[in-house]
């Protein structure tokens, strides 16, 4: 498929630029650990004073982060990169370069740009998950890893739209950067159970910043919890956030390309 | 004669640099080991400023220009050899000294970025402590000379780059220094520009005396305001002395420019053609055969107009620096 | 002919003019990038947002304290941690890299006054405008978590001598490290090495008592614990006047200790510079 070819060849190219600057990669690997170390810490910590947290085991606990630490590399190497180029292109006016390819425009902004340095979370993410799930009481049936997988690029897509609605608001609000340091911030909430947050907060970050879908629900996946309607609704929001993203993004360039005329 | 306000004597610079080969095994092989070469960029040079001079340096990118600059305002240590200003070694950064310098540099930014230049100039008037009546004195004079009266209000981040150079100029001579190192001032400005900053520049030493040592590339800027230029390439110094004497130094030959009746005749047995507009040829030809061949011309052609010039010193100047590459 | 060079204003004069000058020119600037700042902001807060909660919860199911640290007193910690968190901000290690790479240090290297008075003074100014934006998030946060707080008036002024004493410890901290960055491009690695040992001993992360017995005992060993646990604790816990004033102590210990390291690691760095030329 063109998709497929036209990512590859971006992602060769990434890879050859980011090789250069040989102090990425120690400085990222060094991060990335550090990262996961100071989430076990935490872990710790919470399970030094308590068993169960919102009726989570420290296993679980542990899983759940997994995917956080492997969701959030995931994102940080193919999306927020994309992301920041085009705030960049729109702020600057550069982003006529990529509307006139012959490609489609929404699939050359999302793919044209990859860092891969942030796959060292993957990986570290991988790893967590790996080690929480096999201390988990109940066997995984392969029906339960499918389930994770459906649902860990249903997460993936969820925060894609997410972040490509946001940055699409660049189309009116130019200075649209303080949006990612808030990012950061709350995507933290998914390291814990969507549960023990207030109602308010809940919804929040399961509808609005759709952190609690993308996390904990692939997590539930792996720790027996997940009902099939969930990932259902999983499914159905994410279809539906893929759509209005779509949508979204065209309404934006068209008021672009009007704009700059 | 007085002290000489910088005095440079054997100065030497050498930098240790990394080296980095293109393609992904290279990119691959220089994550482990790191290979370095050495740059030579000033080898051996010396010279002396008299107080009120001055002074071109002027040389071909990579010459050794700025670094030469650098040791003199104390942000480098010379590899060898000896630099003194106003009587201190730059190097130490005495207080003292840096009261009395200034070192401008050619797009670099000072000032701070988001509001009107007004207010950096304030912090510069604490930061060199100068009596309040003074500053106001030296401040209206400078921004009346620059003309940028209605500049200094805004935030720097709205003025164009050749406004923005005239800003920085004000901020950094608040302190009246004695002493001007200025590091490409021009560049990247326009024509208008450029002439502007020349002539506040001169009118800056007319009034206070002040010794400049101005780098630059452009031989307009030599030209405009110094009666004294090192040229630098190599970082080596190639000529020290008056402006005047430069062509005769290097230059070996003269440009005659010749208007013929029939203006498709070919001249190429008088001397080298290097240009040809309409009807006006302009030859070049050696120095010492220039008054034979113009006679030659004048008798052997139907000739409408003659002059004879010197040729012009960027030409000369290029022509040296293509030679000693 | 020369030049006469101005009669100059005294040294301390012109040391407290600058930082007077710079204080404000920090203010002006920083109000313009207030939505920015406000963003950073809510960002920032998400952390401790997130720790309340955690902590609330366990503690809900404990029987409504860990440690002996009730709810309301995990969400005093945590909300005067967001206040301590603004006003401690300072020039980070990492940004050296950036000055040297840019030209900014040249700049400041040419003139006569030590770079690192520009950023106490710029910081210094920026609070200014950090806590009047904190102020309505700080409101917010109260409404909504009900931290038992009433601080006695010794408390409140100690806090205020804390709050300054923890800007100019970590000041010195950070710059300190920042110095690597002459030697090396991988001081971000060492940067984060720090940012670690000060999440887990300076009481960033959660109140001390809440740590290993061992962690404890080390993170005596260290200054981090006087830039966050320190301030906050003197205006939430019930520390003894003794405590409070030996506190303020430490943290002046503390400080000069770091003043003289930097002084040292400063003195090196301009050396490195100046042969290799930045």
């Amino acid at each position: 498929m063109n998709v497929l070819r036209v990512g590859w060849l971006y992602l060769k190219m990434g890879v050859l630029n980011e090789l250069q600057y040989r102090v990425n990669f120690f400085v990222q690997l060094f991060q990335a650990l550090i990262q996961v170390a100071v989430a076990l810490v935490v872990l710790a910590l919470v399970y030094s004073h308590t068993t169960t947290l919102n009726g989570w085991t420290q296993p679980e606990l542990l899983t759940l982060m997994g995917v956080q630490i492997l969701l959030g590399g995931i994102i940080h190497t193919f999306v927020q990169p994309n992301m920041g180029r085009l705030m960049d292109d729109v702020q600057k006016g550069t982003l006529d370069q990529a509307l006139t390819k012959p490609e489609d425009a929404q699939l050359l902004v999302s793919v044209r740009e990859v860092r891969i340095w942030s796959l060292v979370e993957v990986v570290s993410g991988s790893i967590v998950l790996i080690v929480g799930s096999s201390r988990l009481q109940s066997t995984l049936g392969g029906l339960d890893t499918l389930a994770f997988l459906a649902a860990l690029s249903l997460g993936a897509v969820m925060l894609y739209c997410f972040w490509l609605v946001i940055t699409t608001g660049a189309f009116w609000i130019v200075r649209m950067d303080h949006v990612l340091e808030l990012f950061e911030g709350i995507y933290a909430t998914g390291r814990f159970p969507v549960g023990i947050y207030p109602s308010w907060m809940r919804y929040g970050v399961t509808f609005l910043v759709p952190v609690g879908f993308a996390v904990t629900v692939p997590a539930q996946a792996l720790t027996a919890r997940l009902h099939g309607l969930t990932l259902l609704g999983a499914a159905g929001f994410a279809l539906a956030l893929f759509i209005f993203t779509r949508w979204f993004w065209r309404f934006g360039l068209k008021r672009y390309s009007g704009a700059s005329a | 004669m007085s002290e000489p306000v910088v005095r440079v004597e054997n100065l030497r610079k050498t930098f240790v640099v990394p080296e980095r080969d293109a393609g992904m095994a290279q990119a691959l092989k220089s994550l482990i080991r790191r290979k370095t070469r050495q740059v030579h960029a000033v080898e051996g040079i010396s010279f002396e400023l008299q107080p009120g001079e001055v002074v071109g340096f002027l040389g071909p990118n990579g010459a050794g220009k700025t670094t030469t600059l650098k040791m003199l305002s104390g942000l480098l240590y010379p590899t060898s050899g000896e630099a003194l200003v106003l009587g201190h070694v730059p190097s130490k950064r005495q207080r003292e000294l840096l009261r009395r310098i200034t070192l401008v540099m050619g797009n670099r930014n000072q000032l701070q970025w988001d509001l009107p230049a007004l207010d950096s100039f304030e912090l510069n008037r604490a930061i060199y402590r100068i009596p309040h009546q003074q500053f106001r004195e030296m401040r209206d004079e400078l921004v009346e000379l620059l003309d940028v009266g209605d500049l200094v209000r805004k935030p720097v981040r709205n003025l164009s780059l050749g406004e923005r150079m005239k800003v920085e100029f004000v901020g950094a001579l608040l302190h009246r220094p004695q002493v001007l190192f200025l590091d490409e001032p021009t560049i990247g400005l326009d024509v208008t520009m450029q002439k502007r900053i020349r002539s506040f520049v001169a009118e800056y030493n007319l009034r206070h005396g002040a010794t400049v040592l101005l780098t630059s590339h452009y031989m307009a800027d030599v030209e405009a305001l110094c009666k004294r230029v090192i040229v630098i390439h190599h970082g080596r110094i190639l000529f020290d002395g008056p402006l005047s004497a430069l062509g005769d130094t290097f230059a070996a030959y003269k440009t005659i420019g010749v208007v013929l009746e029939d203006g498709a005749t070919n001249l190429e047995s008088y001397g080298d053609v290097i240009h040809r507009d309409g009807d006006l040829v302009t030859l070049r030809v050696p120095k010492a055969e220039t008054s034979r061949i113009a006679a030659r011309l004048l008798s052997e052609q139907q000739v409408l107009d003659l002059t004879i010039e010197e040729p012009p010193i960027e030409d000369v100047i290029e022509l040296v620096f293509a030679q000693e590459a | 002919m020369s030049v006469a060079p101005y009669p100059e204003v005294g040294r301390v004069r012109s040391f407290l003019d600058f930082y007077a000058t710079m204080i404000r020119t920090a203010i002006s600037s920083q109000v313009q990038y207030r939505v920015a700042h406000y963003f950073y902001m809510l960002g920032m807060v998400a952390e401790p947002v997130i720790y309340i909660v955690v902590w609330t919860t366990i503690a809900k199911a404990h029987g409504g304290s860990v440690n002996g640290i009730t709810a309301g007193q995990f969400a005093a910690y945590y909300i005067v941690w967001t206040l301590v968190r603004n006003m401690n901000v300072v020039f980070g290690a990492p940004y050296w890299e950036w000055r040297i790479r840019e030209g900014e240090l040249s700049g400041q290297l040419l003139r006569p006054l030590h770079p690192i008075n520009y950023d106490i003074g710029w910081f210094a100014g920026s609070k200014f405008v950090n806590v009047v934006l904190w102020i309505p998030i700080g409101a917010a946060l109260y409404a909504v978590f009900h931290p038992t707080l009433s601080p006695t008036v010794l408390q409140g002024v100690v806090f205020f001598f804390a709050i300054w004493g923890a800007y100019f410890l970590r000041t010195f901290i950070q710059s300190t490290i920042g110095m690597l960055n002459f030697w090396t491009t991988r001081g971000a690695a060492v940067f984060d090495l720090y940012m670690t040992a000060e999440l887990l001993l300076s009481g960033r992360l959660v109140p001390l008592k809440l740590m290993p017995g061992w962690v404890q005992m080390i993170s005596n060993f260290f200054p981090f614990k006087w830039t966050f646990f320190f301030p906050i604790e003197a205006l939430v816990g019930n520390l003894s006047t003794r405590s409070l004033l030996l506190g303020l102590a430490a943290q002046i210990g503390w400080t000069i200790g770091m003043v003289v390291l930097f002084k040292f690691a400063w003195r090196a760095a301009i050396k490195r510079f100046s042969a290799v030329g930045g």
